[in-house]
This record gives structure tokens, C-alpha cells and sequence, in this order.
């Protein structure tokens, strides 16, 4: 019983080999089969896309139809017009994509993922068309969040030092207990003399 | 002229070497087909499939249960270093938990195996084949692939998935033991996200590659020792290319089948 030294032994290895090689091939292919289902590629225009990454999910109303193709610069032509983001988005066949929809860039979690968010509008009559465009809301850069954060904090600051220093109405309804006293001395007032809340000043 | 003599060495090892390359996996196909043929044609032998799943599956739980105790801790100290810094000590059950159940236990289980079961086969069927017991046995119209291959193949086959699951439930708990007396989690808080963690489908996936990595095992040290030549020398070199071809074969294909879970059933 010795194995593996006959010529047909050496062909049986070969065909072995190669259908091996092709499975492999076709599993690891096989992976890219959800790209293959019929679908479109938009794009969308930004200003600023706060880190949308090549291969990130694209979602129409909530619904994960589609990812990121490509990111490409639109550079300026003249002077006035900044430079734009341009994000090709493939989606699939059966999302519709309203020409009146709003497109932004949204996060999952407070610090997670970011991706394309599409909220269809209502004009299905308009639907976009393989390679149109459309110009989306652009994200709240972090720092504009922090500057907007810092104002009202400094604001809200500003009151609560006036508060503390006694000013105004409301630091003088905290801290002044003239309130207080009166109120007391009044229903003190009262109860001695309850028939003050039922007597009327004759009018003249 | 040197120059010109080693490169026509070269080339002629290089042929030399896929031909071998292709002869094994030739070879290899062949003592499958047989083996398979016969497992499952009469007469069966049921006790000596038992002898040898007594000596492959019984004989190897100390040791497998060892290694896999050991793993468990390591991977749960391992997991800590990181999982601390993140502050989520409790993902380190459901991490322990998968990886062990989906990669490691399945892979060290075969590993082990391999190592041990894998070389005594080798060694024994080559040290027949060096005596020529294996030819008296063909004289004495007893087929040696259905007398010899087939109860080794079958009680690798179905030892390996049943000593993965053990190895799983030990790993689990070594990592149970460090995560509850060291790193200061509760029993059963661990248990709860183990048990979230863990899918049946995840359990199914790693018994599924053992069963073929049993076949692996038996079949390269079977055919291994088979093909021995050349007196005790042999036997020994045998021995360590059935040890390496197994592991290289078993690593190989648990990258194939990961990657068939990942990408075809996920």
C-alpha cells in the first residue's frame, strides 16, 4: 500500500489542486455577490462631509439600501464658489430617491459611525435619475457645536452671576427675604383678623 | 558553467517539488475515496472504531482539557489588559466566549489532536509498513485501508467535534474563573452575557470544521504512514511530516472555512 506515486495519482493531484484553487476563488469572490444586485450610483454635493468614509452606509429613510462608492473634490472654477465634496452613492434598484429629498450626514451614537441619511420627500414624480446630483445638508462642523455650546454657556454664566449677586428680580427673590417678611407679617395679619378677608371698603 | 548548473538544479527541484506537491494531493484523494468507499460499505467493525476513539478522544481529555484551561485564562488575562482600559470588562465573557467557541477551541482541539493522536498513527501504521505487516496483512485478504485507515478515520471524525465542545466548556470556564476571582466580576453576570453572547449557529460553525478536520488528521497520518521507506529513519521522518502537514492542512482549512461562514452563511 504506498500512495501517491503513480502518474495517474500525479493527475488526480492536479485536478484536485485547481478545483480547490477555483472553490477557494469563488468563495472569497462570492463576498462580493450583495454588490452585484442591480442598483444606481447618485451623488450628492457638500461643502463639508465631517469624515463620510469610502464604504459608508447610505440609508433612505432609515433603511440601510446602499454605501459610499467614492469621494471625489470638486475644485472652485472661480473665486466666489468653494471647493465641494462630491460623494457617490451606489444605491439599489428599489430605493427611490425623490428629487425633493433632504440628504445629510448623521452619526450613529454620539461619537460613531457617520453615514448618508436620506429623507425622501414627497414628489415621486421627480425621481433622481442614474448619476444626478443633489445638494445635501451639510453637517455641523464640531467646532461650530462647541462655539455654539460656549455662547450659551457663557450666557446662561452671565445670569447666573447676576442671580448670585442679588440682581434683578429673580436674585431678589432669592436672596432678599423682604418677600418673605411680608408675606408673613400678612398672614399673621390674617389670622388674627380674618374678617379683613371679607370685609369691603365702602365705596364712596 | 556553475552559474548555468544551478540554475538547471534549481528548475529541476522546483519540478521536483510541485510533482510531489501534486502526487501527495493525488495520493491523498485516493486514500479518501477508498476510505470513504469503505466506511461505508459491510461488514462494519464497531469495536475497533471504539478502540480507537478510546484512544483518540478518552486517552486525549487530560490533555486537552489542560491546554484548554490554560487558553481560557490567558485569553480572559489577555482580553482584560485592553477591555480595562476601554472600561468594559463585561464584553471580555462574550469575547472569550465566541472566540473560543468559533476559532480557538476548534483549532487547538485539532491541533492537539494532531500532535498527539495524528504522530501515534503515524508512527504505528509506519513501523508496519517498515516490517511489512501491512503487505502480510494484503496476503491474508484482509484490506488494510478497511482494516486499518477506516476505524482510525471514523473515530477521528467523530471524536474531534465531541472534544472541541469539551474543550469549549473548559476554555469557558477557565476564563469564568479569572473574570469571577480576579478581575472582580460576578458569577452570574458572566453567565448572563455568555449565554447572550453565544448562538447556537456560533457552537454549529466550530463542530462543523472539526469534523472535517478529523478526516485531516486521520487521513494525511494514515497516508504518511503508509508511505514510509527506509527502516526506523523513516518512521521518524514520517512522523514529523504528518505532524506538520496536518497542522499546515488544518490551519489552511480553517481559513477556508471561515471564510465560507463569513462570507456564504453568515
Amino acid at each position: 500500500m504506498i500512495f501517491g506515486k503513480t502518474k495517474n495519482e500525479l493527475k488526480v493531484g492536479v485536478f484536485v489542486f485547481f478545483g480547490l484553487v477555483i472553490l477557494i476563488v469563488a468563495i472569497l469572490s462570492i463576498g462580493e455577490v450583495k454588490t452585484w444586485t442591480a442598483g444606481y450610483e447618485v451623488n450628492v454635493v457638500f461643502n463639508f462631509v465631517n469624515g463620510v468614509k469610502v464604504g459608508a452606509p447610505v440609508r433612505v429613510a432609515g433603511v440601510d439600501v446602499g454605501e459610499v462608492k467614492q469621494i471625489n473634490f470638486i475644485a472652485s472654477q472661480d473665486i466666489d464658489t468653494p471647493t465641494k465634496v462630491e460623494v457617490v452613492c451606489w444605491v439599489k434598484r428599489p430605493a427611490k430617491i425623490p428629487v425633493d429629498s433632504t440628504i445629510w450626514v448623521n452619526t450613529l451614537g454620539l461619537l460613531g459611525e457617520k453615514y448618508i441619511e436620506i429623507m425622501p420627500g414627497k414628489d415621486y414624480a421627480h425621481i433622481l435619475e442614474p448619476r444626478q446630483s443633489l445638494v445635501g445638508v451639510d453637517p455641523l462642523p464640531m467646532h461650530e457645536v462647541v462655539r455654539l455650546a460656549k455662547a450659551i454657556a457663557d450666557n446662561l454664566n452671565e445670569s447666573i452671576t447676576r442671580i448670585k449677586n442679588k440682581e434683578g428680580t429673580v436674585g431678589k427673590l432669592l436672596y432678599d427675604d423682604k418677600v418673605y417678611q411680608d408675606l408673613e407679617a400678612f398672614m399673621e395679619d390674617i389670622r388674627k383678623n380674618p374678617w379683613k378677608l371679607l370685609y369691603r371698603a365702602k365705596e364712596k | 558553467m556553475n552559474n548555468k548548473n544551478t540554475l538547471v538544479d534549481f528548475f529541476t527541484r522546483l519540478g521536483i517539488n510541485t510533482n510531489t506537491f501534486f502526487a501527495f494531493l493525488g495520493g491523498l484523494s485516493r486514500l479518501s475515496t477508498q476510505t470513504l468507499y469503505f466506511a461505508f460499505t459491510p461488514p462494519f467493525k464497531k469495536e475497533r472504531v471504539f478502540e480507537q476513539a478510546k484512544k483518540a478522544g478518552f486517552d486525549s481529555l487530560p490533555i486537552v482539557s489542560m491546554v484548554a484551561l490554560f487558553i481560557g485564562f490567558i485569553f480572559a488575562l489577555q482580553t482584560a489588559y485592553f477591555m480595562q482600559r476601554m472600561g468594559s470588562e463585561i464584553y471580555i465573557a462574550s469575547l472569550v466566549a465566541l472566540s473560543l467557541v468559533r476559532e480557538l477551541g476548534p483549532v487547538i482541539t485539532a491541533l492537539v489532536v494532531a500532535g498527539r493522536v495524528g504522530a501515534a498513527i503515524t508512527a504505528e501504521l509506519g513501523s508496519m509498513q517498515v516490517t511489512e505487516q501491512i503487505d502480510a496483512l494484503e496476503t491474508l485478504a484482509t484490506n488494510p485501508i478497511k482494516y486499518l485507515v477506516v476505524p482510525r478515520f471514523l473515530a477521528l471524525t467523530l471524536m474531534l467535534p465531541l472534544l472541541t465542545l469539551y474543550a469549549d466548556a473548559v476554555g469557558i470556564f477557565g476564563s469564568w474563573a479569572i473574570c469571577t476571582q480576579k478581575l472582580g466580576i460576578s458569577s452570574s453576570l458572566y453567565i448572563n452575557v455568555t449565554r447572550e453572547a453565544v448562538k447556537y449557529k456560533d457552537v454549529f460553525t466550530g463542530l462543523i470544521k472539526t469534523v472535517f478536520f478529523g478526516m485531516i488528521i486521520s487521513l494525511v497520518s494514515c497516508y504518511e504512514g503508509f508511505n514510509v521507506e527506509g527502516g526506523a529513519e523513516g518512521v521518524g521522518r514520517a512522523t514529523t511530516r504528518s505532524v506538520v502537514l496536518s497542522f499546515i492542512m488544518i490551519i489552511a482549512a480553517d481559513c477556508f472555512f471561515t471564510a465560507l461562514f463569513y462570507f456564504i452563511f453568515p
